[in-house]
C-alpha cells in the first residue's frame, strides 16, 4: 500500500461515518417534524374541545339566568344571561376559525348557531311576557326542548372532536413508534455498515503493515548479513585497509592496517587520518601528501608517490605501496575515502638486490667484449715491443713506436669507457646522448662486427639531456645488445636519435629509437617484456634487463616502450626511449620500481 | 731449402700486420688474410706449414675456419689465438695449440716452433708407416 492509497483510506474512514451520521440526523429531523405535526393536531383537538365545553357552559349560564328571572322576576337574575351573550359570539367565531379545514364540523357549528339563535329568539319572547302566561302556554317545555337540542348538538360536536382527537392520538402514537423503530433500524444498519467498512479497511491496513514490517525485517537482516560479509571480507584481506569519512576521520581499519600503523581501531576511530597513517618520503624524510586530501582534490583513484614510508605508532617504519580511492554515494557525492596499502619493505630489498645483480650481469656480458678489446691492442703492443727490440732501422723504429702509441691510445679509451660505466656522479649531470651511445657502441663494436651487423645511425638535433650517465649507459647497452642479438648474423640495426619537442604529455628531450631486422616481438611477449624475470634468451638472460632499464628511464622522468619502426624498413622490434632534457631524478641508485 | 710458410688469419688488420712482422723477423714466410673465407682460399692455393688463427672474427670464427681446414688437410697444424679464456671445448680439441692474446711474441714464437716440430715428426712417422705398407 503506497502513501496516497493509505491517505485515501484514512479519509474514507473519517468521511464516510460523518456522512452516514448526517444522513441519519436528517432522517431523524424529518421524523421529529412529523411527530411534532401530529402533536400540534392533538393540541388543536384539545383547544376545540375546550371552546366547545366553554360554549356549553355559557349556554347553561344563559338558561340558568333566564330561569331565575322567570322564577323571581328579579332583573338581577338576568346578569349571567347578559354576561354570556358577548363571549358566546366570540366562541362561535373562534370555533369557525379553528375548524375552517373541517367542513363536517363547520356544518355542525352552523347548525349549533342556528339552534342557539332559535333558542335566543324564544328566550327574548319569554322575557317580554308575563311568566305566568309563559308557563300556561307551555312555552317552558318548548324552551327546554330547544335547549336539549342545543345540548345534543354540542355533545355531538364534542363527541366528533373527541373521535378526531382519538384518531390523531393514534396517529401520533404510530408516528412515535415508527420513529423509534426507524431510529433503531438506522442505528443498527449504520453501525453494522460502519463496523464492516472499518473492519475491512483496518484489515487491509493491518495486513499491509504486517507485510511492511516483514519486508523491513527481512531487508534489515539482509543488510546486516551483507554488512557482516563485507566486514569479514575486509578483515580477511591480506592488504591493509583504512576507510575514512569525507572529513578524513578514520571510520574503519582491518587487522593488517592495525598491525602496520600500530593503532587499534577502537583508538583510531574518529581520529584524523594523518595522525593514524603517518607517511613520509623515504629519502627526504619530509611528510608526504595526505592521500585523503589528494583524493578530495582529484576525485579519483590515486597511488602514493614512490618511496613512501609509513611510520607506525611505535616508530617502526615500513616501505609501503598504496592507493586511495573515493567512496561515492549513489548520487555521485564523495562520502569517504578508502585506503589500501601493503608492506613492501621486503620486496624493495629484494628489488634492490635484483637491480644490483642485473648490473653485474650487464658487466659480465660486456666483460668478454672488453677483454677482447683490450687484449688485441695489448697483443700488438707486445709484438711491437719485440720488434723494436730487434730493429735497428730508425725509420722502422719510429713507425713501430707510432703504431704502439696508437694501440695504447685505443686501450686507454676502452679502459676509460669501462670505468665511466660504473662511476656515477651524485647529482644528475648534462649528458650528450650521442657521445654516450657512441661509447656504448665502441664497447660493443667487436660484437657487432663479429655478427656482421650493419649498423646505421641517424642523428638530428641537439641531444642534451640531464641524468646519470652510468645508468643510461646500462640502459642503452641492454637495448643495443638486445637489438644485435635479435638481428643476428648479417642483420641490421638502426639507431635513430632525434630531438623531441615539448608535447602534450612530455617536455622537450631526446627520442632514441633502436630498430632491428630480427623476427620482431610477438604480442604475447610484448605484454610481459618489461616485467622482471621475463626472458626470451633462456639460460643466457637474467630477465631483468628491460625491467631495470624501464626503472632507470622512468626515474629520469622518461618513458620506454615498443614503437613502430618509422620507416617500416626493418621487420623486427623497435624500442623507443624518451628522455627529458630536464630530469626529475635526484639521486643515483636503484631505479624506481 | 725454402722457408716455412705460415698462414696468419685475423680480422684486426693492424694487429695482423704487426704479427706478420714478428713472424717474418723470426724467419718465417708469412701469408695473411683478414677473414676466414679469404684465409681458406689462401690455404687451398698454397702449401702451408702452419696456421696462426684468431678465434674471434666476424661471419666465420676461428672454430669454423679450423674445422674446414681439418676437413681438407688435417695434417696442417693450427695455433688458435684468442682473448677468451673459456673457449668451447670442441674448438680446443680441434686445434693443436691455443694461445691467449697478450701473452707476448716470445710465447707465440716458442709455441709455434714447438707445434711445427711436432707436426714434422708426425709427418715423418706417417711417411715411414706408408713406406712399410
Amino acid at each position: 500500500m503506497k502513501a496516497p492509497e493509505f491517505n485515501r483510506t484514512l479519509r474514507q474512514l473519517v468521511a464516510l461515518p460523518i456522512l452516514l451520521l448526517i444522513l441519519m440526523a436528517g432522517f431523524l429531523v424529518w421524523q421529529i417534524a412529523a411527530a411534532t405535526a401530529a402533536q400540534t393536531a392533538l393540541d388543536h383537538s384539545d383547544r376545540v374541545t375546550a371552546q366547545l365545553q366553554e360554549l356549553e357552559n355559557l349556554f347553561v349560564d344563559q338558561e340558568t339566568g333566564l330561569r331565575g328571572f322567570q322564577l323571581t322576576g328579579d332583573p338581577v337574575m338576568l346578569d349571567p344571561w347578559k354576561a354570556a351573550a358577548g363571549p358566546i359570539q366570540i366562541h362561535f367565531g373562534n370555533l369557525r376559525a379553528m375548524l375552517a379545514g373541517d367542513p363536517g364540523q363547520i356544518k355542525a357549528v352552523d347548525d349549533l348557531e342556528v339552534r342557539y339563535n332559535a333558542w335566543l329568539g324564544y328566550a327574548n319572547a319569554v322575557l317580554k311576557q308575563d311568566p305566568k302566561v309563559v308557563a300556561a302556554a307551555g312555552m317552558n317545555q318548548r324552551g327546554k326542548a330547544m335547549m336539549d337540542g342545543i345540548r345534543a348538538a354540542t355533545s355531538k360536536m364534542l363527541q366528533q372532536e373527541h373521535n378526531t382527537r382519538a384518531q390523531r392520538y393514534r396517529y401520533a402514537r404510530w408516528l412515535l413508534g415508527r420513529e423509534m423503530i426507524s431510529l433503531l433500524v438506522s442505528a443498527v444498519v449504520v453501525g453494522i455498515f460502519l463496523a464492516l467498512f472499518t473492519r475491512h479497511h483496518v484489515h487491509a491496513i493491518s495486513a499491509n503493515y504486517q507485510r511492511r514490517i516483514a519486508e523491513i525485517t527481512e531487508r534489515s537482516n539482509d543488510l546486516y548479513e551483507s554488512q557482516q560479509w563485507f566486514k569479514t571480507t575486509l578483515e580477511s584481506i591480506g592488504d591493509a585497509v583504512i576507510a575514512c569519512n569525507h572529513r578524513g576521520a578514520v571510520t574503519f581499519m582491518n587487522e593488517v592496517s592495525e598491525k602496520l600503523t600500530g593503532w587499534p581501531l577502537a583508538e583510531a576511530q574518529g581520529k584524523p587520518l594523518a595522525k593514524v597513517f603517518h607517511i613520509i618520503n623515504e629519502q627526504t624524510r619530509e611528510a608526504a601528501e595526505n592521500p585523503v586530501e589528494k583524493v578530495r582534490r582529484l576525485k579519483q583513484v590515486v597511488g602514493l608517490a614512490n618511496h613512501t614510508v609509513l611510520v607506525a605508532r611505535g616508530g617502526h617504519e615500513y616501505v609501503i605501496d598504496d592507493s586511495a580511492a573515493p567512496i561515492m554515494s549513489g548520487g555521485g557525492r564523495m562520502i569517504g575515502v578508502v585506503l589500501v596499502f601493503r608492506d613492501v619493505t621486503e620486496e624493495r630489498r629484494v628489488q634492490r638486490a635484483l637491480v644490483a645483480s642485473e648490473k653485474l650481469a650487464v658487466a659480465g656480458r660486456l666483460a668478454a667484449s672488453i677483454a677482447h678489446e683490450i687484449h688485441n691492442p695489448l697483443d700488438s703492443v707486445a709484438n711491437l715491443h719485440f720488434l723494436l727490440d730487434q730493429e735497428s732501422d730508425p725509420e722502422k723504429r719510429v713507425e713501430y713506436l707510432r703504431l704502439a702509441q696508437q694501440e695504447l691510445g685505443r686501450t686507454m679509451q676502452i679502459s676509460r669507457t669501462m670505468l665511466s660505466l660504473y662511476r656515477e656522479p651524485k647529482a644528475p649531470i648534462q649528458i650528450d646522448l650521442r657521445e654516450l651511445i657512441e661509447g656504448v657502441l665502441l664497447l660493443l663494436d667487436r660484437r657487432i662486427q663479429h655478427l656482421g651487423i650493419r649498423l646505421e645511425r641517424k642523428i638530428s638535433g641537439e641531444l642534451a639531456v640531464e641524468g646519470f650517465p652510468a645508468e643510461l649507459r646500462q640502459v642503452f647497452t641492454n637495448l643495443i645488445v638486445n637489438a644485435i642479438e635479435a638481428a643476428g648474423q648479417r642483420g641490421r640495426v638502426r639507431i635513430t636519435m632525434q630531438r623531441a619537442d615539448p608535447g602534450e604529455l612530455n617536455g622537450a628531450g631526446a627520442m632514441i629509437d633502436i630498430a632491428d631486422s630480427g623476427p620482431g616481438i610477438p604480442p604475447e611477449v610484448a605484454k610481459k617484456l618489461f616485467q622482471p624475470f621475463f626472458t626470451t634468451k633462456g639460460a643466457e638472460g637474467t630477465g631483468l634487463g628491460l625491467w631495470v632499464s624501464m626503472g632507470i628511464v622512468q626515474k629520469h622522468g622518461g618513458s620506454i616502450n615498443i614503437a613502430e619502426d618509422l620507416n617500416r624498413e626493418l621487420s623486427g622490434a623497435c624500442i623507443r626511449v624518451f628522455l627529458p632534457a630536464r630530469t626529475m631524478a635526484r639521486q643515483a641508485g636503484q631505479p624506481a620500481a | 731449402m725454402s722457408a716455412t710458410t705460415i698462414l696468419c688469419i685475423d680480422d684486426e688488420a693492424l694487429g695482423l700486420e704487426i704479427r706478420k712482422a714478428v713472424l717474418e723477423r723470426a724467419g718465417y714466410h708469412v701469408l695473411t688474410a683478414v677473414d676466414g673465407a679469404t684465409g681458406l682460399a689462401v690455404f687451398r692455393r698454397h702449401t702451408i706449414d702452419g696456421v696462426v688463427l684468431d678465434y674471434y672474427m666476424p661471419e666465420m670464427d676461428g672454430g669454423a675456419v679450423a674445422e674446414a681446414m681439418r676437413r681438407e688437410r688435417p695434417e696442417v697444424p693450427i695455433l688458435l689465438l684468442s682473448a677468451y679464456i673459456n673457449l668451447p671445448a670442441e674448438v680446443v680439441d680441434l686445434v693443436d695449440v691455443t694461445l691467449l692474446k697478450g701473452e707476448g711474441p716470445l710465447e707465440l714464437l716458442e709455441k709455434l716452433h714447438a707445434m711445427l716440430q711436432a707436426s714434422r715428426s708426425r709427418g715423418g712417422e706417417g711417411q715411414l708407416r706408408g713406406g712399410v705398407a
